[in-house]
């Protein structure tokens, strides 16, 4: 009776002890590595395998790290490279349409993200032109690393260059002369 | 002893940001106003029959001004020489000296005149002009567009290309006028520039110059009275001024630029011309 208790006992620590261990298996997060590879084609195939094992979170990080790869082996291909592999992710459900578009177009194309609206100039953006020219200027930085550093087209960030100064000039005209109707 | 100081520092003065508006001005006037006003099927008009007379103007008068004041500083110039040349600096006291220093002044006060003179109609112009423009911008940039239909507007046809010759004017000191005014007149009058992405941004140039100086003249006007009256004082004791020789500097700088400041920085590398690509994410 008494060896019964002590057997019982010892097979429900067991249990308990099993069930904590799973649990704790459980709730681990993956492993989430960055790009090990120089090669961009390679980097971008450990970034993929690391998207589909559960580092979606990671995503960013990621696109950075490609970014500074990139940068390295600077080429007009780059441009296709990083394209495909952000359609990629749209098509594994890592990223939404949007969400690649923007990813994209903030580093490579000359037209500024920061500018997407849906209203009219004098009531909204007008209020909020100090902010959007902030954005402007750091999406320029990126655009620079994108277009010049990664992808050689020094033309397409120079025209994004010169179309943020010709934003900034039609805007303050602009914006004075809503305040002025007022 | 003030003698319209406003004037004193050539790169940065009244006049020299009132000269550079009227620079603006003439330039809008040398486009043909039916090139302007007919541009091939535009989306959007900034510059319809109105503003442009309102320009044509304002440019007229502004083209007096300056070929006034050219006239009366070239004379400045003689006097002045003559001045230096007969040794009359230390020797005011002399009576050829003191005739010379007389002329200067009443030179001066010529120029004062003139630009006293003009100014009023130029005000009244200038504000016909900032006010139509105003409207324009206001309703086809303003109230019709968005930040996105704006960028696209800037960046026309063709986004990924060398940009387009931009009329970009505010700041361009330092040239000489009728130079500064062949340069804008090719640069408007290719064209390339007939669209709308380039009238925006001329429409936005000459519209924030003549918000500026219609404060600007405003305050000039009031300057040039105190001047004026400085100067008849002056012409009492037949005395040449720092300041007035000052002034004199700054407004040649205005008409006939600096011609040391103006050094071109190269340009950026031409850009691959192989066929660029485009995603399929690209807006």
């Amino acid at each position: 009776m008494k060896n019964n208790l002590i057997t019982g006992t010892c097979r429900s620590i067991v249990l308990i002890l099993f069930g904590l261990t799973l649990a704790s298996c459980a709730s681990t997060p993956p492993p989430c590595y960055g790009p090990q590879s120089k090669n961009l084609d390679t980097a971008i195939h450990q970034v993929q395998d690391s998207l589909i094992g559960g580092c979606a979170a990671n995503f960013d990080l990621y696109y950075d790290d490609l970014l500074r790869i990139a940068e390295g082996d600077p080429k007009a291909e780059n441009k296709r490279i990083f394209s495909e592999f952000l359609v990629w992710s749209t098509d594994e459900g890592i990223l939404s349409q949007r969400q690649a578009k923007d990813y994209y177009n903030r580093y490579f194309n000359v037209k500024f993200v920061s500018l997407a609206g849906d209203y009219n100039n004098c009531t909204h953006t007008c209020p909020r032109r100090d902010r959007i020219m902030r954005n402007m200027e750091r999406e320029l930085t990126d655009k620079e690393r994108g277009l010049m550093k990664v992808s050689l087209d020094s033309t397409g960030y120079y025209r994004a260059d010169e179309l943020y100064q010709e934003v900034e000039l039609v805007l303050e005209a602009t914006c004075t002369a809503c305040a002025a109707g007022r | 002893m003030n003698a319209l100081p406003i004037l004193r520092r050539p790169g940065n003065t009244i006049a020299t940001r009132l000269v550079r508006a009227l620079a603006c001005l003439v330039l809008a006037i040398s486009l043909p106003a039916t090139v302007l006003a007919q541009s091939n099927a535009p989306t959007i008009r900034l510059f319809p029959t109105t503003v442009v007379e309102d320009l044509k103007q304002t440019s007229s008068v502004a083209r007096e001004m300056e070929t006034g004041l050219q006239e009366v500083i070239g004379r400045l110039d003689q006097q002045q020489q003559l001045y230096n040349e007969s040794k009359c600096d230390g020797a005011e006291s002399d009576p050829g000296c003191q005739r010379l220093a007389k002329q200067l002044g009443a030179t001066y006060l010529d120029m004062l005149g003139i630009m006293e003179e003009r100014l009023p109609d130029m005000e009244h112009t200038v504000n016909n002009t900032r006010l139509s423009l105003e409207k324009r911008l206001r309703s086809e940039l303003g109230n019709k567009m968005t930040s996105w239909t704006l960028q696209e507007t800037l960046l026309g046809s063709n986004p990924d290309g060398i940009a387009q010759p931009a009329p970009t004017m505010r700041g361009r000191s330092g040239m000489r006028l009728s130079e500064r005014f062949r340069q804008y007149y090719q640069l408007v009058a290719s064209s390339s520039s007939h669209n709308d992405q380039s009238l925006a941004v001329l429409a936005s140039d000459i519209y924030l110059d003549m918000d500026e100086t219609s404060e600007l003249i405003a305050r000039t006007r009031e300057e040039i009275a105190r001047a004026t009256l400085i100067e008849q004082l002056n012409q009492s004791f037949g005395t040449i001024t720092p300041e007035m020789m000052e002034v004199v500097g700054g407004v040649k700088s205005i008409l006939f630029g600096d011609e040391a400041d103006y050094v071109q920085v190269a340009g950026p590398p031409p850009g691959s011309i192989e066929q660029e690509y485009r995603s399929p994410l690209e807006n």
